[in-house]
């Protein structure tokens, strides 16, 4: 990368393990709950339905439980918790010299293909965390915390699911 | 209790939801930092040149870890409650399932549902279609959820943690979680250090320039080392005042024979007592309303969910020990009766003796209880009359006498 040396440096991963675990200790102490993401990103996708074919929503159970009582979709601490996640990485990028319109992948893929995947990874893992009650930020960070059996089990399991695939998408990365 | 459960109830709602906002920003400003913004870096995890996930990932555990087990070591909080209220409870084969699912789309997409947020934040479309694509398949979830509803529900173990099927205490566990990071981290090095050396070798000049990780100060891992060893040996310190002091949750209260009749009779809708001995031995004789459960199956009861604010008493064939950890948990009182199931017989399966006239009021009343008890659980019409000296206890008909613990 030719404007490299504008870019501020990667923390140290220790430091920034550490850091990260400071933040989801307060967030345990202050709010008695774990950090998350892909909960926000089903009552996003909920309240986007809703907002098209608010029928539909009210006629699936599992989408028509977060609107119980009349509430909002979208009223829920997960939901502002994403929107401030989405603030600090824009601002540490800005801050860092990172903050640069563009798609990142691999050399030997075009960026059509980088996007399909990407796209493909996501809904997979959208359906993979709605079964799991979390995602890596839900469920392996702050489950395994605080030594959740599941949030173990499940731990593993991404790590072994990632490597199990890995040969065959190395095209995408290496 | 410093972090108060009711943070989003209508009262602190407002307060509740900016918390959220500053906590997310703190939580998106450290990936970002972290390198967790850029795919190629995440995917560089499962090819293994580039363990930042790892580290960042277990170094958060172990951090927050270490932290909440002190916290509650010191008494600021209650480590179940809040893992009980933080936590989704165990769905084992859905957990094992799911987790293999995202990591396949984690390569797959390059990141996970967290890190496409800060992708796309800054800047990465690659990470936006990711974190769309996690809203459409949480949507097409719920589309499908009839097809996946029994497997949703299947092998729940609600809410359980290493440390129960351990059968440790909690900081324990957690220093155990640390030294074994210290040991992970330490491997991670050397096989981050032979791939990447091996992707040099292979000629592959993108490397050099772009994605391998520059090497991190020595100084950092040592010190974030020492600061995990350090915080394990407090965790462990705290466990040892904690059992000295015996102020820990785990510490049961003796319970007299004659407390435990006097309760089984006047109040038995407040007690819950579990027979650990012997299913056969129990099932034959046993304190009246009282569950049989061996030992071995303590944990099948989930004793830390029973809310029911029932006093637990634990009933051994002898005098417990310990309170089992299964039971250590149990968000009410425990008590451990004294003499076990041993101690009941000859106090209440056994027919009392009168005091005689000079005796007091309370040895007057004991004898009651312990007359009543012997009348109704044994059979007998009614306990033996007042004076007469020495009866013996021959007349039982069932497991009279035997010995007295």
């Amino acid at each position: 990368m030719n404007e490299s040396h504008f870019e501020k440096p990667f923390w140290n991963p220790y430091l920034a393990g550490i850091a990260l675990g400071l933040v989801l200790l307060s967030s345990f102490l202050i709010m008695g709950r774990g950090l998350g993401a892909s909960g926000a990103a089903n009552r996003i996708g909920v309240a986007v339905v809703s907002a098209i074919a608010p029928a539909h929503v009210n006629a699936n159970p599992v989408m028509a439980s977060l609107k119980e009582d009349g509430a909002h979709p979208l009223d829920d601490w997960l939901v502002f918790e994403v929107l401030g996640l989405f603030l600090g990485g824009a601002v540490a990028a800005l801050t860092a010299g990172r903050m640069k319109l563009g798609i990142l992948k691999g050399p030997r893929i075009s960026s059509e293909f980088r996007l399909v995947f990407a796209l493909t990874g996501g809904i997979l893992m959208g359906i993979a965390a709605r079964l799991a009650r979390g995602c890596t930020s839900g469920q392996a960070l702050s489950g395994g915390a605080l030594l959740s059996l599941g949030s173990w089990a499940f731990m593993f399991s991404v790590f072994a699911g990632g490597y199990a695939l890995a040969r065959l998408m190395k095209k995408e990365w290496l | 209790m410093i972090f108060p459960f009711d943070s989003l109830s209508a009262h602190h709602r407002e307060f509740g939801l900016i918390v959220a906002v500053i906590i997310g920003f703190a939580f998106g400003f450290v990936l970002e930092r972290a390198g967790f913004g850029r795919s190629p870096k995440l995917a560089a995890q499962f090819y293994l040149y580039d363990m930042t996930v790892f580290k960042v990932m277990f170094g958060a555990i172990v951090t927050a870890c270490l932290g909440i087990v002190v916290f509650s070591q010191l008494g600021l909080v209650e480590l179940r409650t809040l893992s009980n209220w933080a936590t989704s409870e165990t769905f084992l084969w859905p957990m094992i399932v799911g987790g293999f699912l995202l990591g396949i789309g984690f390569i797959i997409a390059g990141y996970c549902p967290g890190t496409s947020a800060v992708a796309a934040a800054s800047g990465n479309l690659d990470g936006l279609f990711t974190f769309i694509g996690v809203i459409i398949g949480s949507f097409i979830y719920s589309e499908a959820f009839p097809l996946f509803s029994r497997f949703h529900e299947a092998s729940n173990l609600g809410h359980v943690y290493l440390y129960d099927l351990l059968h440790l205490p909690a900081p324990a566990v957690a220093a155990a979680v640390a030294l074994m990071a210290i040991l992970c981290f330490l491997g991670a090095e050397k096989v981050e250090q032979y791939f990447s050396e091996k992707l040099k070798r292979s000629g592959n000049t993108e490397f050099e320039n772009n994605i391998l990780p520059e090497r991190h100060s020595r100084l950092a891992r040592q010190s974030t080392f020492a600061t995990f060893g350090a915080l394990a040996l407090i965790a462990c310190f705290t466990l040892f005042l904690t059992i000295r002091n015996g102020s820990s949750r785990s510490s049961a209260l003796p319970l007299s024979q004659a407390d435990l009749g006097e309760r089984v009779l006047k109040e038995p809708w407040r007690l819950r007592i579990i027979d650990l001995r012997e299913r056969e031995a129990c099932l034959e004789t046993r304190v009246p309303g009282s569950e049989c459960v061996p030992l071995a199956e303590l944990t099948t009861l989930a004793l830390s969910e029973d809310t029911s604010g029932r006093d637990l008493i634990l009933v051994g064939g002898i005098d417990l020990n310990e309170v089992p950890a299964a039971a250590a948990t149990y968000p009410g009182r425990v008590f451990i009766l004294e003499k076990g199931f041993e101690g009941w017989k000859s106090f209440a399966l056994t027919a009392p003796n009168h005091p005689g006239p000079s005796a007091s009021p309370d040895e007057v009343g004991s004898y009651r209880i312990r007359a009543a008890l012997y009348s109704s659980l044994t059979g007998a019409k009614q306990a033996p009359p007042p004076p007469p000296p020495a009866a013996t206890g021959g007349t039982t008909k069932k497991k009279g006498g035997g010995c007295s613990g």
